[in-house]
């Protein structure tokens, strides 16, 4: 390095390379600057000169500078060197693999390069250049571990573990027989557990086995060791030593779910769907029975015979389990007996189980059968586990008396006035599921999960504004809104997104859901320190996990929803791009001229705020700038915080292509990511790719409506298209005449209108499949509407929906939302709307969305609203004092 | 009476944080809404205002108001003391009110008052047991209930002997 420069000057190099791994970059830069005084061409100089700059946040020049000095002398490694670090410092990996590449051929052997380059190799999954790199660094330096160990880990990760099990091995054989010394002993120990998960991993069981009974004493991780013996006796069916092995297990952790499956499995006594034979449950009773004796404090022995009993059994076991929790007070009792709900007969029974208790509890104090008195807040506690139930059961009415009923027994529970919000939001009333939560929030200033639930069910209720400042109590002071991004939280971005979508605020909208999958992509990002940290530190098996997680990150629920939110954005925007402003002007000008006035000074107002506002953001932005001088990453201001110019784009259907090759890719498995594909290609007239859409919906779910709704329309759709003329389009047309008999709904020959017919006789019962099959009658012969509007509203009223059970009636308040949506929208009918919604006002009474006869914005209009502002900072305001106030404190001994 | 098992019973402090825990329990206690200046004199109280929790669930409070006095001694003025109906008998007041009466005289404050309706005998009675007694009557101190009349119910407490 510096080769080309005289003693003096190749000692400043020496310094700014020194500098820049010391980060003293000011120094640095004097160095590279006295240098280039002599030589001004020098491209080495000139690349660390830029480098430096680099991290001393002047991006341009830097870059100016490192393709000079490259430009300067090809010939260098150092330039290339510096120019792939320069990408890799912007995340540029494949171009930063190039440049490496390139630094390579001039310097073969150099160890750092190899380094970096099998970072980045493993980053970008480029795993036979991992495989090559690794192999390259071993050779050249054998004597490291971690050498051998990234060698043998680019193997696996190739899909060769066994030829990682030899590299591992004849790396062990370079080991002394002492080894290791008392420092090293957990990461050898790790290695070891990594290499049996290999052997595993081939399907050498018995060697697994063997090889770590040898090893124990070099195994530190002596819960792991323990694990994966018992997991390996299972998986060569030696049954009987597994049982005395996960029975140990038990005794370090009674708690272990999966434990007290693998004993089963060792038993004999296993099901995957959870269903046995009478006898086989008397079998598993008296397993958990003498369980139970043994390990008293756990709780998971009591409860995973509920899953299994029935009848009276289920009954006796249910009852011993609930009353001590009862008694205690555990609020998430209900959720721990939930899953119990979806035994349709076990519902019942817990039912008259608790109503049981709550009776005797009332009449005697106590529970039946008991002498023994209960204390006061047992029977708060029955109350509300009773609200739960009802909630669940989707017996609003009676859920909402238990809650009231409870909180008038002790006002002062949080969880009761949680549980209530849940009830009204389920029963349809977001507003006063809202000024709940809002009540729950108040009562505990201190929880953050209370605060967090209260934003929750006020961007359900679209308050977007209220969501935002209560969300911002818990943020650090100062930084604001832009720390709910840095945490990563998720759920937010994605309620309000979902909220700004429903409030047609696009742009908003769009910004949200695309913050969420900038946060995937960072998690991608952040794997990469852990390439050389974790073969260094030798947590093998959590870093082969970790990559195998990576993977499949954007298959995550959040991804999808965000995807799926943007996605919908591009199409809506397609759909009705916003108007141009003379367009806008040209429907001023319809107005009359006092109305003008008013609109034209409303949007002055509205200007002048927006204008304040901003002063005010850039001010604070100074300040808090100010404050943090020196600092890097000072928080630059959002140039775009409505996400207008996210919307001001050429081509939203592009846009919405790239999130789509996403969920294709890790989502494959749901419905909505071709549906969306549908959509997205039919506007394209994309006809090939919507007919690949179409059969992946076939193929998922054929039954659902919204699969019927895509075959109707995409046979019209084709159907109505002009005889073929290009080649293109001929060969198009071949591949539909040959797909189209694949489709067994329009079999013999059948009409689209057959199809329908068929379709809507399979499905009568089913108020969301009828309203398709109505739609798609409209859609097919347009003069039909009458008699597709008839056939929605004369569904039956008390049609089942799809759906588990329980929570039925509240998936039928969505579907009858969805159908009001569709008579408003599809079929522009306002009567048959208004019909519709005051038959559905009736059905769900609480419903906002209805205005049903109990929901919160009919019984109390605005007061809510007035208590809520109210309520806005730590607590409801009471009535100001009439000064006489002080002497009504005695009343405080009509209480005690 | 009660459970017949020991729930544990415990006091906290009151902070702007779960105020609103004491602004419950008021509502439901007493028929009047608290002013501005009732919840500033809890949280100036400190140690002389506590929340009550039964098994963790808050069921009752004491709030007092330090009053300076002539000649620059304390006292202490009892403005509410409450334990929700279905937890009362449970000896939930006994400790409120006695946690009251330690730190007095920890402090060495020598009065300690409230005002009691002249009928409620309930009340008159436990004071009683604790060595308040009726020191005044004030006639006509209630504007919308009967009877309108009130006593101040007053405690005098020695300060703590010093040992010799």
């Amino acid at each position: 390095m510096g080769a080309s420069l005289p003693p003096k000057e190749a000692n400043l190099f020496k310094l700014i390379v020194k500098s820049y791994e010391t980060k003293q970059y000011k120094k640095g830069l004097k160095a590279a600057d006295a240098i280039l005084k002599k030589f001004p061409n020098h491209g080495e100089t000139l690349s660390m000169k830029g480098l430096t700059l680099n991290c001393m946040d002047r991006k341009q020049e830097a870059y100016e500078l490192v393709r000079l000095g490259l430009k300067n002398d090809l010939k260098s490694h150092v330039c290339w060197h510096v120019y792939g670090l320069l990408y890799r410092s912007d995340r540029e990996y494949r171009e930063a693999i190039k440049c490496y590449r390139n630094a390579l051929r001039i310097d073969p052997d150099n160890i750092e390069i190899l380094r970096d380059l099998s970072l980045l190799q493993a980053q970008m999954r480029d795993l036979t250049g991992f495989v090559e790199t690794r192999q390259r660094l071993l050779t050249l330096k054998p004597n490291h571990r971690m050498n051998w160990i990234g060698f043998a880990v680019s193997y696996h990760l190739n899909s060769n573990a066994s030829k990682a099990i030899d590299i591992l091995e004849a790396y062990e054989g370079t080991l002394e027989d002492d080894y290791p010394p008392e420092n090293e002993r957990c990461e050898h120990g790790e290695m070891l557990l990594y290499k049996i998960s290999l052997l595993e991993e081939c399907g050498f069981l018995e060697k697994a086995l063997e090889e770590l009974r040898k090893k124990e004493f070099k195994i530190v991780d002596k819960l792991s060791y323990k694990e994966v013996e018992a997991s390996l006796l299972v998986k060569l069916n030696r049954l009987e030593e597994g049982e005395k092995l996960y029975r140990v297990l038990l005794t370090m952790n009674p708690d272990n779910y999966r434990y007290y499956e693998e004993l089963q499995k060792c038993v004999g006594l296993y099901s995957k769907t959870g269903q046995y034979s009478s006898d086989e449950i008397d079998k598993l009773h008296a397993l958990y029975r003498s369980l139970a004796e043994k390990y008293t404090w756990s709780s998971a022995v009591k409860r995973i015979p509920l899953d299994f009993l029935d009848g009276v059994k289920f009954q006796d076991a249910a009852d011993n389990y609930i009353r001590p929790l009862l008694t205690k007070g555990v609020p998430s009792l209900f959720s721990d007996l939930s899953p119990l709900y979806d035994h349709g007969g076990k519902a019942d029974v817990l039912e008259k189980l608790v109503l049981g208790l709550e009776e005797s509890l009332k009449k005697t104090g106590g529970y039946p059968g008991r002498s023994e008195k209960e204390p006061p807040s047992t029977l708060l506690w029955t109350l509300f586990y009773l609200a739960q139930h009802y909630d669940r059961r989707a017996q609003y009415d009676v859920a909402l008396a238990k809650i009231e009923e409870a909180m008038q027994h002790t006002p002062t529970v949080i969880d009761l006035y949680s549980v209530k919000s849940k009830i009204l939001k389920h029963a349809g009333d977001f507003t006063a599921a809202a000024a709940l939560a809002d009540e729950a929030r108040c009562m505990d200033l201190a929880d953050r999960y209370v605060n967090s639930q209260c934003v929750k069910r006020m961007l359900q209720a679209d308050q977007v504004t209220f969501a935002e400042k209560t969300a911002v109590l818990f943020t650090k002071d100062g930084e604001q809104h832009n720390n709910l991004h840095d945490m990563q939280c998720m759920w937010y971005e994605l309620a309000s997104g979902e909220s700004y979508f429903r409030q047609g605020e696009l742009g908003r909208a769009l910004k949200k859901f695309l913050l969420v999958e900038k946060h995937y992509a960072d998690i991608t990002e952040d794997q990469f320190d852990f390439h050389s940290y974790c073969l260094r530190k030798m947590t093998l098996r959590a870093y082969i996990e970790m990559l195998r997680f990576q993977d499949r990150l954007h298959a995550h629920a959040y991804f999808r929803k965000a995807a799926a939110g943007a996605i919908r954005c591009y199409i809506k925007h397609y759909d009705s791009p916003p108007k141009s402003s003379t367009e806008e002007d040209d429907e001023l000008a319809k107005l009359p001229a006092a109305q003008k006035k008013k609109l034209r000074q409303k949007q002055r107002k509205a200007e002048a705020r927006a204008k304040k506002e901003a002063e005010v953001k850039s001010e604070e932005a100074n300040a808090s700038g100010v404050s943090k001088q020196g600092k890097r990453n000072v928080k630059t201001v959002d140039p775009d915080p409505h996400g207008e110019k996210l919307l001001q784009i050429e081509d939203p259907l592009a846009e919405a292509g790239k999130y789509l090759k996403l969920l294709q890719k890790h989502s494959s498995d749901y419905l909505e990511t071709h549906l969306l594909s549908f959509e997205v290609n039919m506007r394209k007239e994309k006809i090939l790719l919507a007919l690949q859409a179409l059969k992946h919906l076939v193929q998922l779910n054929a039954e659902n409506p919204d699969t019927h709704r895509c075959l109707i329309r995409f046979f019209h759709k084709v159907a109505s298209r002009s005889a073929p003329t290009t080649d293109a389009e001929k060969l198009v047309s071949g591949v539909l005449e040959a797909e189209r008999p694949t489709f067994s709904q329009l079999h013999d020959n059948k009409s689209l209108m057959e199809a329908n017919t068929v379709f809507l006789e399979q499905h009568k019962d089913s108020l969301l499949h009828r309203a398709a099959a109505a739609e798609m009658i409209y859609c097919l012969e347009p003069n039909k509407k009458t008699e597709a509007i008839k056939l929605i509203e004369e569904s039956p009223k008390n049609s089942v929906s799809s759906g588990p059970l329980g929570s039925v009636k509240e998936s039928k308040l969505k579907d009858c939302v969805a159908v009001h949506k569709i008579l408003v929208a599809t079929f522009d009918d306002r009567d048959a709307a208004l019909r519709w919604k005051n038959r559905c006002a009736e059905e769900f009474p609480y419903s906002t969305y209805f205005e049903g006869s109990l929901c919160s914005t009919i019984t109390s209009n605005e007061t809510s609203k007035q208590a809520h502002e109210a309520a806005e900072n730590g607590g409801i305001e009471f009535v100001p004092s009439n000064g006489k106030v002080e002497k009504l404190d005695a009343m405080k001994n009509l209480a005690i | 009476m009660g459970a017949g098992r020991a729930v544990s019973i415990s006091l906290d402090g009151v902070r702007d944080k779960n105020l609103m825990q004491l602004k419950k329990l008021n509502s439901v206690l007493f028929p009047v809404r608290y002013n501005d200046k009732y919840y500033a004199d809890v949280l100036a109280s400190g140690e002389f205002t506590k929340l009550a929790y039964y098994s963790d669930i808050c069921v009752g409070s004491i709030a007092c108001r330090l009053e300076k006095k002539e000649g620059g001694s304390v006292r202490v003025y009892i403005m509410t003391l409450g334990v929700l109906a279905p937890y009362r008998g449970l000896g939930i007041g006994t400790t409120l009110l006695n946690h009251v009466l330690d730190l007095c005289s920890k402090q060495s404050i020598g009065e300690i008052y409230l005002h009691v309706q002249t009928n409620n005998e309930d009340a008159i009675s436990f004071y009683k047991k604790f060595g308040f007694e009726i020191t005044e009557t004030i006639q006509n101190y209630y504007t919308n209930i009967t009877p309108p009349d009130c006593y101040v119910v007053t405690k005098y407490i020695d300060p703590p002997q010093p040992k010799k």
